[in-house]
C-alpha cells in the first residue's frame, strides 16, 4: 500500500479556541488509484490532502508512505519528500506571474538540483504532454484558465512524482474546460499510471473517479471502495 | 538548487522592482562613495608626498639630503667640500652607497662679470624653457638650444636697466660666470624675492642660466646641499641623522653655520597620521550612513517578503527547502547592496579624481599636482562592506521568508 493513514487527528488553534478539524481519519490509498475526496467546505477535506501531500507536518496519528514513518520527519525532510514524490495542482493555479510557462514548469526540477539541459528537455516533454508545446515562452497572465491549469499540471508532473494532489482543480473553470482537465487527469492515471488524489465540489467530476471518499465534519462517512467505514467510531 | 539559478532568480525579481531597488541602494552608494573619495584623495596626497619628498624607496634605493645653512647669508663659505665627503666616506662607508654634493639649481649666489663689471649676482638654473617668467625683450630658451648646450642667459629687467639703461640694450651683451661666457638672449620682468607663500622665489633672481652649461663637465666640488644615497633596506633616516651629527662636530664650516638633516620621512609620517585621522572621521560618518542604508535594505526586504508570500508558498510547495528560500532572499539583499557598493565605488573614484586637483592648491600651492589614488584595498573595502551590509541586514527578512508557514500561505 502506498499511503497508509491511521487515526489522524488535526487541530487548529484560533485564539483560545481549539478546532478539532480531523477526527481519527484512517485511509489507505494504493498505487494507481484515482481518488476523489468530496465534502462541504470546512469539512476538512483540504486539510486531509495537505497532510497526505506532505504540506502539513503538524498532526497526530501515524502516516506511513511506502513504509516510511512520515510523522517522524523534520521540516527539511518534508521539502525533499514533496519535491520527489508529489505534484500539486491548485484551484487558482498558483503560477509565478513574472515568469514564463517554461520557467514555471522548470521550478520543481531546479529545486531537485537537475542540470539546465536536462531541465529544458523535460520541460518540453511535459508541455507536449499537456498539449501546450507551443506556449513555452508565454506568460501565464496572457493565457486562459484552462491553459493555466494545464501549465500547473505540467509543473506537477515534471519531476515524475508518485502521486498528484489536486485541490479543486476545476473549481475556477467552466464545464467544458473542466472536462478537458478531467480528461487529462484520467489520461495521466490510466496511461501513465500516476496516482491522483483530488478534492472536489463538483459531483460531475467526482462521478468520473473510480473511488470517492466523502468527508463530513472531519470524519469519513463513506468510501466507495471500502464501503461505509469509520463513520465515527 | 544551483547557486547560479539563485542569482538569476534574484536578478529577475530585483529587475521587476527597478525603481524601488534603485532608491534602496542610494544610501549605500552615498556611504561607499564618501569613503572611497576620501580614501582616494588621502592615498593620493600621501603617495604624491612620498614620491616628491620621501626617501624614494620605490626606485630600489633611498636618498636623503643634508643642508648647510651659513649664519651669514652672504658668506661664501660652503658647507661641503671634498674634505667633508672624504670624512663621511671613511666614517660611514659601509652604510652609505653614494655621497654627492647636490648640483643646486635654485637661488645660487656667485660672482660674475656683467660686461666688464665684477658683481655678486643671484641666479637659478633651468633645464627647460621657462614659463614662469614674463619676457619683455628678446626670446626665451628653446628646448633645442638647451639640449645642444648653448651658453645663453636670461637677464632680469632690473639688472638690464641698471647696467644698460633699457631692456633692449641688454640683448646680445654677455655675462661671465665661472669660466663660461653667456650671451643674453632675453630680458624678463623682475619678480619678488619671495613667493606669496613666503618661500624663496626661484625666479626672483638676476639671471637664469642653463643647468647643463653651468655644471659643464665638472663634478661639483663644493656646495650647501649634500645628497646621500642608500641601498634599499638601510635605515636612511637614522644614518643621515648620525652623519649630520658627525658634520656638526667635524665639518670645516660647522662654526659658521648649521648642518641640518630634514627628515622628510618623519614629516610625511606625521602628515599621513593626520590624514588617517580625517579618514577615520569620514569613515565614521560613512558608517552611520551605511547603517541607515542597511536598515532601508532591511525594510525593503521585509516588504518584498510579505508581497511575495504567494511566490514563497509556490516555491515551497514544489519542493524548495526553507534554506533555498532563505538563500534566495539573502542573495537578493546582497546583490542589491553590492550593486550600490560598486556604483558608489565608481562614483567615489570619479569624485576623487575630480577633487584631487582642486585640493592641490589648498595643500601645496600650485607646485605639486595631486592625483587621486584608488587602491585595490579601497575596492575590496567597498566590495566587502557593501556585501556585509547586505548579509547583516538581509538575514532577518530572509529567515522570515524561510520560516513562513506553507499551509497558511496556500489556504
Amino acid at each position: 500500500m502506498m499511503i497508509e493513514l491511521a487515526k489522524i487527528n488535526k487541530y487548529y488553534q484560533q485564539g483560545t479556541n481549539r478546532f478539532h478539524v480531523l477526527h481519527d481519519i484512517s485511509i489507505n490509498i494504493a498505487q494507481g488509484e484515482l481518488v476523489a475526496i468530496i465534502g462541504e467546505s470546512g469539512s476538512g477535506k483540504s486539510t486531509l490532502i495537505n497532510i497526505i501531500g506532505f504540506l502539513d507536518e503538524d498532526f497526530s496519528g501515524t502516516y506511513f508512505y511506502q513504509g516510511r514513518a512520515i510523522h517522524e520527519l523534520s521540516r527539511k525532510q518534508f521539502s525533499r519528500l514533496r519535491n520527489r514524490n508529489v505534484g500539486f495542482v491548485f484551484q487558482n493555479f498558483k503560477l509565478l506571474r513574472e515568469q514564463t510557462v517554461a520557467e514555471n514548469v522548470a521550478l520543481p526540477l531546479l529545486y531537485a538540483g537537475k542540470r539546465r539541459k536536462e531541465i529544458n528537455e523535460r520541460v518540453h516533454e511535459v508541455l507536449d504532454q499537456v498539449g501546450l508545446g507551443d506556449y513555452a515562452d508565454q506568460f501565464p497572465k496572457n493565457m486562459s484558465g484552462g491553459q493555466q491549469q494545464r501549465v500547473s499540471i505540467a509543473r506537477a508532473i515534471a519531476t515524475n512524482p508518485q502521486f498528484l494532489i489536486a485541490d479543486e482543480p476545476t473549481g475556477a473553470l467552466d464545464t467544458e474546460t473542466s472536462q478537458e482537465i478531467m480528461d487529462l487527469f484520467k489520461h495521466l492515471n490510466r496511461d501513465e499510471g500516476t496516482t491522483v488524489i483530488m478534492v472536489t465540489h463538483d459531483p460531475h467530476v467526482a462521478a468520473q473517479c473510480e473511488r470517492v471518499v466523502k468527508i463530513i465534519d472531519g470524519r469519513i462517512v463513506s468510501d466507495s471502495k471500502g464501503g461505509m467505514l469509520n463513520a465515527d467510531s | 538548487m544551483q547557486t547560479l539559478e539563485l542569482v538569476k532568480t534574484a536578478v529577475q525579481s530585483l529587475k521587476a522592482n527597478k525603481k524601488r531597488s534603485f532608491l534602496t541602494i542610494i544610501g549605500i552608494m552615498i556611504g561607499i562613495a564618501a569613503v572611497i573619495t576620501i580614501l582616494g584623495i588621502g592615498d593620493g596626497i600621501t603617495q604624491t608626498m612620498y614620491d616628491k619628498f620621501g626617501n624614494n624607496a620605490k626606485q630600489g634605493q633611498q636618498t636623503t639630503e643634508i643642508i648647510y645653512t651659513p649664519d651669514n647669508i652672504n658668506s661664501s663659505t660652503y658647507g661641503f667640500t671634498e674634505n667633508e665627503l672624504d670624512g663621511i666616506r671613511t666614517q660611514f662607508g659601509g652604510e652609505v652607497k653614494k655621497v654627492q654634493i647636490e648640483k643646486e639649481t635654485d637661488n645660487l649666489s656667485t660672482q660674475a662679470e656683467i660686461g666688464d663689471l665684477n658683481k655678486t649676482i643671484s641666479l637659478s638654473l633651468v633645464t627647460k624653457p621657462v614659463r614662469q617668467v614674463k619676457l619683455i625683450a628678446g626670446k626665451n630658451f628653446t628646448s633645442a638650444g638647451l639640449q645642444s648646450g648653448e651658453a645663453s642667459a636670461l637677464m632680469s629687467a632690473a639688472v638690464a636697466k641698471k647696467q644698460y639703461g633699457t631692456a633692449q640694450n641688454a640683448l646680445g651683451t654677455t655675462v661671465m660666470v665661472g669660466n663660461t661666457t653667456y650671451q643674453v638672449i632675453g630680458v624678463y620682468q623682475t619678480q619678488g624675492q619671495y613667493t606669496d607663500a613666503g618661500d624663496q622665489n626661484t625666479y626672483g633672481v638676476n639671471f637664469l642660466l642653463p643647468k647643463d652649461v653651468y655644471y659643464q663637465g665638472d663634478d661639483v666640488k663644493q656646495g650647501d646641499t649634500l645628497k646621500l644615497t642608500f641601498n634599499q633596506g638601510e635605515n636612511a633616516s637614522g644614518i643621515s641623522r648620525r652623519i649630520a651629527k658627525y658634520l656638526k662636530k667635524s665639518g670645516a664650516a660647522a662654526s659658521q653655520g648649521t648642518y641640518e638633516y630634514l627628515d622628510m620621512e618623519k614629516a610625511l609620517k606625521q602628515f599621513s597620521s593626520q590624514m588617517s585621522i580625517i579618514t577615520t572621521f569620514i569613515s565614521f560618518i560613512a558608517a552611520i550612513s551605511l547603517f541607515i542604508a542597511g536598515i532601508g535594505v532591511m525594510n525593503m526586504m521585509y516588504i518584498s517578503v510579505s508581497e511575495r508570500t504567494q511566490e514563497i508558498g509556490i516555491r515551497l510547495a514544489v519542493g524548495a527547502t526553507p534554506f533555498n528560500i532563505m538563500m534566495q532572499f539573502l542573495i537578493e539583499a546582497v546583490m542589491l547592496t553590492l550593486t550600490g557598493g560598486l556604483l558608489g565605488f565608481l562614483g567615489g573614484a570619479g569624485l576623487a579624481h575630480l577633487l584631487a586637483p582642486l585640493m592641490s592648491n589648498a595643500v601645496s600651492g600650485a607646485a605639486i599636482h595631486i592625483h587621486a589614488h584608488i587602491s585595490l584595498n579601497a575596492f575590496l573595502l567597498a566590495f566587502g562592506t557593501s556585501a556585509a551590509v547586505g548579509l547583516i541586514f538581509g538575514i532577518l527578512p530572509a529567515r522570515q521568508a524561510a520560516n513562513k508557514n506553507l499551509i497558511d500561505i496556500l489556504r
